[in-house]
């Protein structure tokens, strides 16, 4: 600051920025063999890889490949946008029994089988009431005692499939955004369901370090440092991931998303007068977010995907005759307000939420959209994929920040219309930012927990 | 420093005893040199009434930067007495903005400064908050507990 002692005028300046200060206060063949079926894959990824369409890989990304030397602002984001569409596409790959990508098939292959993600682990199945150890990776606790009814037997043909691969349904459990910001209602007049998931990674460290309860929290007694994805060792880090689904039906055509059978419950836990209640449902995925902490980024990096046809953009003309979660016939709907509470999932009708995106998608990532759908298209047509896009990618863009913890990221805020409906917009503190909001979670015992809030759930 | 911005940012480091690296990164999402500069070339032409005054102000900053001078000398130079009065305000000015967030007038009488601020985006990128080794009130980038230990030396917050 040596600079400052030159400036006559200094005083004034110290006395109007106090003043100032102070006002504030007051304001991604089948005949012959499966080993050629898998070589013909193999062929077209290499030779999507080699023109003008992007690879279409079940492997995950461990770090993003920068394409510009010095990279830029806008190059770096380029790249992590690629980095989020190649995790999207290895997640979303169909899955084999054991979780791992079935390289037999490509991603868009028997639609609604289940893909790799949907074999991880529940947050309900971590964090346990009774604070008891979680069962095992690839077992399950027991179906809350609404959903027993619904056993296995019950499950339609489709379903089946579900247990074929040794899962049951999925149980969503969660009838309200993140964060407690309200639930977002369908055209359909229903809630929409969430669910947040960890790999084994994550899954791995939390259960190591007994951080499942509230106990182990307290003992552990440190900052938590989830393990990061690392190239040397070519091993995948820490993942987790936010999904948003909407119950298939009446305005909902199932063709166009990508459906799972799910055991939809309504959890007394989350609002008072909830009654507990089960139903099997077929549910659609409408919002993808997918956060993985990496070598060079250790306040993760952020992706967010939806359905193309969840909301219009505000100020811009209607694209569609028909969003997710907005209704161009309804001239005096309030845009992105929560409904009136109490919020009961059981309620047979609620008034559907109207939902614009605030922060428009840039042109750069419409056009890597509009590359990735044309390589799902060509990878198989009619791919239900295609329906899906990449909103952004917040990351980190001075990661070892002395002074910033959370990297001064980019984009600066980032949301996702169906997690984080009510709080987007560009207000710091208060609008939607991956990094700025996570940075601030804790453990039950106070301590940095990584940039997530999951750990909050321990009993 | 050829281009407009490039010098606006190289005067306003030096003005403030901030390094560049640190009020305008070269990877920067925030950007908050966009919107002052734009600020700067608009109020001091309204209050000025001259259209070559911020250019003449870049200018001179370019030439003191060519010729090799320190920053102490260019600062000196830019506040001396021998600049214009509006031309040596206006410096003052962009100060003042850099470090609140905030575009001051100034009474006729001049004894009293009220401040209009730009943003919300400009009142968290103030520099006033980094001189304190703190963080603007209703927003913090620091975590949960954070108080606890002391901060950062100054020199991570100014870059010198």
């Amino acid at each position: 600051m040596n600079t400052l002692h030159l400036l006559p005028c200094m005083t004034s300046t110290i006395k109007a920025t106090a003043l100032f200060l102070l006002a504030l206060i007051v304001q991604g063949c089948g005949e012959d063999s499966q080993k050629s079926t898998s070589e013909n894959k193999t062929q077209m990824s290499h030779k999507m890889a080699t023109g003008t369409l992007p690879t279409l890989s079940p492997i995950i990304p461990l770090e993003i490949t920068s394409t510009v030397n010095p990279p830029t602002l806008e190059s770096l984001q380029h790249d992590f946008d690629v980095f989020s569409w190649q995790s999207f596409i290895a997640l979303n790959w169909p899955a084999n029994a054991d979780g791992s990508p079935n390289t037999n098939l490509t991603i868009g292959d028997q639609q609604g089988a289940p893909t790799v993600w949907q074999l991880w682990k529940e947050s309900r199945d971590i964090f346990l009431p009774s604070g008891k150890k979680p069962p095992a990776w690839n077992q399950k606790d027991k179906l809350p005692t609404a959903c027993q009814g619904l056993a296995l037997d019950s499950l339609p043909s489709h379903a089946i499939y579900l247990t074929q691969v040794g899962k049951t349904p999925n149980v969503l459990d969660e009838s309200e955004e993140p964060f407690q910001t309200g639930p977002l209602i369908d055209q359909n007049g229903q809630y929409t369901r969430f669910e947040i998931l960890t790999n084994e990674t994550m899954f791995n460290y939390i259960v190591d370090n007994q951080l499942y309860n509230k106990k182990g929290q307290k003992a552990f007694a440190k900052d938590t440092d989830f393990p990061s994805s690392n190239t040397q060792s070519k091993t995948v880090g820490s993942i987790m991931l936010k999904a948003a689904w909407v119950v298939m039906g009446e305005k909902y055509d199932a063709r166009q998303f990508h459906t799972t059978q799910a055991l939809v419950y309504n959890n007394p836990d989350e609002q008072p007068g909830v009654k507990p209640a089960c139903h099997l449902e077929t549910v659609g995925l409408v919002g993808f977010h997918i956060a993985h902490k990496t070598q060079d980024e250790p306040q993760w990096i952020w992706s967010t995907f939806e359905h193309i046809a969840n909301a219009p953009t505000k100020g811009q003309p209607h694209s569609r005759s028909f969003y997710n979660y907005f209704n161009a016939a309804c001239q005096d709907c309030a845009i992105n307000q929560p409904p009136p509470r109490p919020w009961n999932p059981a309620t047979p009708h609620t008034p559907p939420t109207q939902v614009e995106r605030v922060i428009p998608i840039t042109n750069e990532v419409k056009a890597l959209n509009a590359a990735y759908h044309s390589a799902l298209e060509s990878a198989v047509a009619g791919s239900v994929w295609k329906n899906y896009e990449l909103i952004s990618t917040q990351w980190p863009t001075n990661a070892n920040s002395p002074i910033d913890p959370t990297g001064a990221p980019a984009p600066s805020f980032l949301a996702n219309t169906t997690l984080e409906t009510y709080i987007q917009g560009e207000v710091p503190q208060t609008s939607s930012s991956c990094i700025g909001c996570h940075n601030n979670a804790t453990t039950t015992a106070g301590l940095f927990s990584d940039f997530t809030y999951l750990l909050q759930r321990a009993h | 420093m050829n281009t407009t911005m490039e010098n606006f940012v190289g005067l306003s480091a030096v003005l403030t005893g901030f390094s560049q690296e640190i009020i305008a990164p070269t990877l920067d999402p925030v950007d908050i040199k966009s919107e002052y500069l734009k600020k700067f070339q608009d109020e001091i032409l309204k209050e000025s009434k001259d259209s070559h005054l911020v250019s003449q102000i870049l200018e001179q900053f370019s030439t003191l930067k060519n010729a090799g001078k320190s920053d102490q000398e260019i600062g000196e130079a830019m506040l001396s007495d021998q600049n214009t009065q509006d031309f040596v305000m206006a410096c003052r000015k962009l100060i003042f903005m850099w470090y609140s967030g905030a575009w001051p007038t100034i009474s006729n009488d001049g004894l009293s400064t009220s401040s209009e601020l730009l943003s919300s985006k400009s009142y968290v990128s103030g520099l006033a908050w980094q001189v304190m080794q703190a963080h603007p009130m209703g927003d913090s980038k620091y975590r949960y507990g954070y108080w606890e230990t002391a901060p950062a030396p100054l020199s991570d917050y100014t870059g010198h």
